[in-house]
């Protein structure tokens, strides 16, 4: 039974993990063009990257991730490899979460990226834990998704509805430059920002060692305290 | 030992799994069609659609260039083949030219499908015995091309009315 579970968290952990923040990563930047049907790959802007290093920041500031425990000289090289690498898929996932949710020109890209910069600004003076930070995290992303894929998107509609209209009305004279995208964007950036929460929930503070590991380091707490007393 | 197993497994998949994914935004396929065409592309194993070279061929030796450029396209999706591109070239060519003045953007596209097949074409020399051709370099189809985009006095001279399209 111990074994089944040790496999499967190692399966969760190397695996899986890096699996779903990589399929974030790639589908984060897929657009599909309304006209033609065709995929759109749009590569991370360089302010998704400077927002995923405020982001990745902020995890470590929050405790969702303790970088001590992620990486060690007691563990093994391997293991400090395959974290390394979960953190980096980790940070491109973040940066193609973003892109995902960013108006891809134009005024509307600047105004997202200015609000998503402010927050993750001034979050990083705040006290958080990692449970509240991924709440946060949740409603700003989907904040966001609203906005981009069904306000903006639905505004600049070619058959656009009420609310087409008096946006056009309102913003008369404002040249908001909104490429036209196929519905199926919206879903795909949907699944993405799911994947990208599920791989956030998937990923511990403190990385699950092996039980061997586990009795070693007790054992080794033991004679610590052991020798502490005899000194007293 | 399963643990140390999974590790490396993770970390070969995680690169893998990465590599595909900069693989695919450098290459930027528009379709799942595309796809498979660039993975055929990078694993060696890609080959031109010869039908439809072929009705490419015919339709291009009955003065149906555009028709042929279609064909060919459809031939070589990936434009990885040196022969299909510098024939796409010579029907940019060929439908292009004029005895009074050339067609610039056929002229352009048919430079950037003959740089392609130089580029593609081993040592950059690419040679097509086609007895229906009257050139059979690319290099040759490519000075042509460039000769059409340039605009010069020449142009002028009323002797150009008789020359021949090759």
């Amino acid at each position: 039974m111990k074994d089944y579970t040790e496999r499967n968290r190692a399966l969760l952990h190397f695996i899986v993990t890096p699996t779903i923040l990589l399929t974030v990563a790639l589908l984060g930047g897929l657009r599909v063009d309304a006209q033609t049907r065709q995929f759109i790959f749009i590569a991370p802007p360089l302010v998704t990257l400077v927002l995923a290093i405020l982001l990745g920041s902020l995890f470590v500031r929050a405790g969702a991730i303790d970088l001590r425990q992620w990486f060690a000289l007691e563990q093994p090289m391997l293991t400090n490899l395959a974290h390394l690498l979960t953190l980096l898929a980790l940070f491109f996932a973040s940066a193609q979460a973003f892109n995902s949710v960013l108006p891809e020109n134009g005024l509307l890209h600047w105004m997202f990226s200015f609000f998503f910069l402010w927050t993750l600004w001034t979050n990083q003076f705040s006290a958080f834990d990692a449970r509240r930070l991924l709440r946060s995290l949740i409603v700003m992303f989907s904040t966001a998704f609203v906005l981009k894929h069904l306000l903006v998107s639905g505004l600049y509609a070619p058959a656009g509805g009420w609310f087409s209209k008096l946006a056009a009305v309102l913003l008369q004279g404002v040249a908001i430059d909104v490429p036209a995208f196929a519905p199926v964007t919206g879903y795909v950036s949907f699944f993405a920002l799911v994947l990208y929460v599920a791989g956030l929930l998937l990923i511990a503070p403190v990385p699950a060692r092996p039980a061997s590991s586990d009795n070693k380091l007790a054992v080794r707490e033991d004679a610590l305290s052991e020798s502490g007393d005899l000194a007293e | 030992m399963q643990r140390k197993v999974i590790q490396i497994a993770g970390i070969v998949w995680t690169l893998v799994y990465a590599s595909i994914i900069v693989w695919i935004y450098a290459t930027e396929p528009r379709s799942f069609k595309e796809v498979a065409t660039n993975s055929q592309v990078a694993a060696g194993i890609y080959e031109i659609n010869q039908e439809k070279f072929n009705n490419g061929l015919a339709l291009f030796h009955r003065d149906q260039f555009r028709a042929a450029r279609d064909e060919w396209a459809g031939a070589d999706p990936a434009q990885k083949d040196p022969r299909t591109q510098f024939y796409i070239a010579y029907a940019c060519y060929r439908e292009g030219w004029g005895r009074v003045y050339y067609d610039n953007a056929l002229f352009k596209q048919g430079l950037e499908a003959v740089n392609r097949a130089i580029n593609l074409a081993p040592n950059g020399i690419l040679i097509v015995d086609d007895p229906n051709l009257q050139m059979h370099t690319a290099a040759e189809l490519k000075a042509e091309l460039e000769q059409g985009t340039e605009t010069s006095w020449k142009d002028l001279n009323p002797l150009k009315l008789f020359r021949q399209r090759k």
